[in-house]
């Protein structure tokens, strides 16, 4: 799973409603598989995810490269950085936990599993 | 499970459905069942619909969406300018989509774990058929709606009663069928024919239409029949 992806998550706990994104990662382990840097695909993107939360994530992770703002002005240094944090970082194994809730949703094999048991839908 | 000697053709069961459970049902008759055919299953889904395909080429580059129900992922390179998220809700399709390298996980498409009107696109390819009752097929169309931005796209197919591409051909009495899925039977392993049957509501002309529309979350821009199948393209309001 890589960082854009979890930035849609939220939890969906019956009731959990509020205070239920971003999913807090834990006990992660990361790959990095290089892929083709494209910048316009990568500038369209950026405009699409809700930025703070990225930032509090990749934190979580350990990525500090991150700007707490979105810098207008996007040079290539900077979006191969991006590159690598959003499109080339997979996390492997680890969980996420619902900030609200504490609802944990596990990630195995670099794939997250958010079925709920029947009592939670 | 039954084992019987038959071709896929002459297989086909038409049966009155009495609705049990429609959550042990599905899971009998849907969810299991692609489990357990998930390999064979997955050999037989590489070839692309032109109409899905051209859908994802048509989007713009860096838009961001999810194919809810991906299977083993068959849709998810079709367009390397957009990022898709494939989900399913059968962890052996997921486990085959993941291994070609494609972003993947395991979701319920009547609960879907994404934040309201977070997405670009979203797809529902040969989906909602597999639900058991209208309100589901109606709930599950419903968080397509909701997971969508205002203004995109939504395309869903499901699978028509009226099939004339095909060889089957379905008694319109019977909405709700049983439609076998075989896996021959293989000599060396000395394995027998298995025969799995799957739930589908066969949806007739306009229906489709009908429960997109009944939702109040979108607009209609093409419905057409395709494959065997009734489509919509819907823009989320």
């Amino acid at each position: 799973m890589r960082l854009v992806t979890h930035n849609m998550l939220q939890c969906h706990v019956k009731g959990c409603n509020s205070n239920n994104f971003p999913l807090q990662l834990s006990d992660v382990e990361i790959e990095i598989q290089e892929t083709d840097f494209n910048p316009k695909f990568l500038r369209n993107m950026l405009s699409k995810l809700e930025w703070n939360a990225l930032v509090k994530t990749a934190l979580e992770i350990n990525i500090t490269t991150l700007p707490n703002v979105l810098p207008n002005d996007l040079d290539e240094e900077f979006l191969k950085m991006l590159h690598r944090v959003l499109l080339e970082t997979h996390i492997k194994q680890g969980q996420m936990i619902c900030p609200n809730c504490n609802h944990t949703y596990p990630i195995k094999d670099g794939i997250p599993n958010m079925l709920l048991s029947e009592t939670e839908t | 499970m039954s084992s019987k000697k038959s071709t896929p053709t002459q297989a086909f069961l038409y049966e009155n459905k009495k609705s049990l459970n429609p959550i042990t049902e599905e899971q009998q008759y849907v969810h299991d069942v692609y489990e357990k055919i998930a390999q064979h299953f997955s050999s037989t889904r590489y070839k692309p619909w032109p109409v899905v395909e051209e859908f994802f080429k048509e989007l713009e580059i860096g838009s961001i969406g999810i194919d809810v129900g991906c299977g083993n992922g068959k849709y998810l390179d079709v367009n390397r300018n957009i990022y898709i998220i494939g989900a399913d809700r059968s962890s052996n399709l997921i486990e085959i989509s993941a291994s070609r390298g494609f972003e993947s996980l395991i979701c319920d498409a009547l609960k879907l774990p994404y934040r309201n009107e977070c997405f670009d696109f979203v797809t529902s390819i040969a989906v909602i058929h597999h639900f058991t009752t209208p309100e589901r097929r109606i709930t599950a169309i419903k968080e397509l709606f909701r997971i969508a931005k205002p203004g995109s796209k939504v395309l869903i197919y499901v699978w028509a009663m009226e099939q004339t591409e095909s060889r089957r051909k379905f008694d319109e009495n019977y909405q709700d069928v049983f439609v076998p899925w075989v896996i021959p039977a293989d000599k060396n392993e000395k394995r027998e024919e298995i025969v799995y049957k799957r739930y589908y509501h066969l949806f007739k002309k306009g229906e489709l239409d009908e429960l997109v529309l009944n939702t109040g979350l979108a607009k209609i821009i093409r419905s057409d029949y395709n494959k065997d199948n009734w489509y919509v393209i819907a823009i989320k309001k």
